[in-house]
């Protein structure tokens, strides 16, 4: 696969914030990416510097192998979805779509006829035939983000920069659009770069997942890996389904401030600050007196509450040293459990499961 | 058993009265009741006045028409209709030229709304002062000896003060373009900053240069500010008659200065066709701007 689109060293400040502290990237053509990060965590600037509406700092971006950084937005060639659509008000759906093909200032599509033929195509591509006619302000919220994604493919970029596309829609819509926005992009062959801050969209719709920490990439995987192999504790603590234990390593243990864990066989991961993760469906809860095998780890707890969710259980424990641990029980697995409040029980783990950091 | 209970629920429900919409229109009586007595009902009488016999020290309610052909058959009256209407049109596309560009710089490159406000209240300032003190202020700027021919002089640039300055059109529509620019600059500041960024980033990031994008969004989406300060400017411009008295010395006569010559005189009956033609015009002015954009749309 080419690299459509290469980062380098990017820096962008404001003020005293560093928004991007040296971005690198390399972006393949013909790929689905999704960028997670934290809320101010730089990924809305990150999307906006390669549109070109913010100028880097420092760095250089290559888009097709040409720097662009001195390029105007107008010329990069690089689409934009935005979070809220930035319909124009002003015109229907299908004059919004025509917008870009009419007034772009490269390469203007001046044919009427033409520009017809090609908003009636990328219209049933995504799916809006028979509202060509309506004012944006008189559709539903996923037909204008259809309208906006189909205003930005009809240019054919060789890109497409999304800024949380789905975040304003409910969430039933949601997850159908993730299936169709996928869909389009498959059908379409160019390469989209899809931020977002929550990690289900991100693993669900990305072909490769990148993770922004404070301005950095702080992983470049495929959702598989990310998902189990977080490569820092603060991915981990981001994708939201880690328990996380500062603490440092002494011989073969872990010692952190519930205790030491023994450690398995694989090679601690590095990273800057040492911390012991053990995911939330990994954990099983036992009564205080149960047995623990030898490759087990354990620790007590005291019971506060559980959330159901459906297809499993959260059940929050509170640790002697005041931490919330959390344990996620599926119910495919076995019947939900009662535990009393406030009761003490035994959190039980395999040594192997856990990752660690150091 | 839940069925009985949730029918026995709705059966012991109280039934609740519907307010009738009628209580809610005495908002309206303190308005409707100051515009019948101090609006609707002097222009009608305007009307009725209108027709009354004038003779040249009294007036008489018998009915004639003979007002009404003066004014259509004299020059002076015609004339002042078409010096109106010119003088409109003049002030009004003076004062878009002038004022869209200073709109445009507040409410779309300031991006600092405190910095927006200050800007706007700075339009505002010459309005600290009286209206006449304004429009007399103009006499020293303009006039022979004024300031602007001294510096014109001084610099070199002219040999003799230019006298088309002051006492004439041009200076009264200087005068009302700078008084009234600023009911221009208002409104169309206020939707040009309506204008969410996005949508003209988006209009750039599909490939449209700065002047496509004012021609197809900015404008288009400003033109309901337009329209609102089109619509303030000419009625304003339309009644106007102290700018052009204090500044054309008597060369410009608008039907404003008709009908306060015909009062001063005790013209009444000529007062109230002008009045009437006044009111038609600026009628027609406003109901031809709106047809323009659909404020409802808008607002």
């Amino acid at each position: 696969m080419s690299t459509v689109l290469q980062l380098k060293n990017i820096t962008k400040t404001y003020g005293d914030m560093r928004a991007l502290s040296g971005i690198d990237l390399a972006l393949p053509g013909d790929a689905y990416i999704s960028l997670l990060g934290p809320s101010g965590s730089g990924k809305t600037t990150l999307l906006r510097v390669i549109a070109g509406f913010e100028h880097p700092d420092g760095g250089a971006i290559l888009f097709d192998g040409k720097r662009i950084d001195t390029v105007a937005p107008h010329q990069r060639g690089i689409g934009f979805v935005f979070q809220n659509f930035a319909l124009f008000p002003h015109l229907s759906v299908a004059q919004n779509i025509a917008f870009g093909l009419e007034n772009r200032d490269v390469d203007p599509v001046t044919d009427r006829r033409v520009v017809d033929a090609r908003v009636r195509d990328i219209i049933s591509l995504v799916g809006l035939s028979g509202l060509e006619g309506r004012a944006v302000t008189q559709i539903s919220g996923g037909q204008r983000q259809r309208v906006a994604l189909a205003r930005t493919l009809v240019t054919e970029p060789r890109m497409v920069l999304l800024d949380e596309p789905l975040g304003a829609l409910d969430a039933n819509l949601r997850a159908r659009m993730r299936a169709e926005l996928r869909a389009i992009r498959e059908r379409c062959g160019v390469t989209f770069l899809h931020v977002t801050g929550s990690e289900a969209e991100a693993l669900a719709m990305g072909d490769t997942v990148l993770v922004l920490e404070s301005g950095r990439i702080a992983q470049s995987a495929d959702s598989d890996t990310v998902y189990n192999r977080p490569a820092s504790p603060a991915v981990a603590r981001f994708l939201n389904c880690y328990n996380l234990f500062p603490g440092r390593i002494e011989g073969g243990t872990f010692v952190g401030g519930v205790g030491r864990f023994a450690l398995g066989s694989g090679a601690p991961t590095r990273a800057a600050s040492p911390a012991y993760a053990i995911r939330y469906d990994r954990v099983a809860v036992r009564p205080r007196e149960a047995a623990t095998a030898e490759d087990e780890i354990r620790i007590e707890a005291n019971f506060v509450a559980s959330e159901y969710s459906g297809a499993a259980v959260n059940s929050f424990f509170a640790l002697d040293d005041g931490r919330v641990f959390e344990v996620e029980s599926h119910l495919s697995h076995a019947a939900p459990e009662t535990y009393a409040e406030q009761g003490r029980y035994a959190l039980v783990w395999k040594r192997e499961d856990a990752l660690v950091y150091a | 058993m839940s069925m009985m209970a949730v029918a026995e629920q709705t059966e012991t429900e109280p039934v609740v009265e519907k307010k009738s919409p009628g209580k809610a229109l005495w908002l309206l009586a303190p308005g409707v009741i100051w515009m019948s007595l101090f609006l609707v009902l002097p222009m009608l009488m305007m009307v009725y006045v209108s027709f009354w016999t004038q003779t040249t020290f009294t007036i008489e309610p018998t009915l004639t028409l003979k007002s009404w052909v003066t004014f259509f058959t004299s020059d002076t009256y015609l004339g002042a209709l078409w010096t109106t209407v010119r003088i409109w049109l003049i002030v009004l596309v003076a004062t878009v030229l002038v004022g869209y560009p200073a709109a445009l710089f507040v409410g779309l490159f300031v991006k600092n709304k405190a910095l927006q406000t200050v800007l706007l209240v700075l339009c505002v300032i010459p309005f600290w002062t009286s209206f006449l003190i304004r429009v007399l202020a103009w006499r020293p700027m303009l006039g022979k000896e004024g300031a602007i021919n001294m510096i014109l002089m001084n610099f070199g640039i002219t040999d003799a003060p230019i006298e088309v300055l002051l006492f004439s059109e041009l200076s009264v529509i200087i005068g009302m373009t700078q008084i009234y620019c600023v009911f221009m600059v208002g409104p169309i500041a206020f939707m040009l900053g309506r204008i969410d960024t996005s949508i003209i980033e988006a209009a750039q990031d599909l490939g449209a240069g700065f002047w496509r994008i004012f021609r197809t969004i900015i404008l288009p989406l400003s033109m309901p500010g337009v329209v609102v300060g089109a619509i303030f400017v000419s009625v304003m411009v339309l009644g106007e008659f102290a700018t052009s008295a204090a500044l054309s010395g008597r060369k410009v006569n608008l039907l404003g200065n008709i009908i306060v010559t015909q009062v001063g005189s005790l013209k009444w009956a000529f007062a109230a066709v002008a009045g009437v033609v006044l009111t038609i015009l600026m009628g027609a002015v406003v109901a031809a701007l709106l047809r323009v954009v659909d404020l409802r749309k808008e607002l």
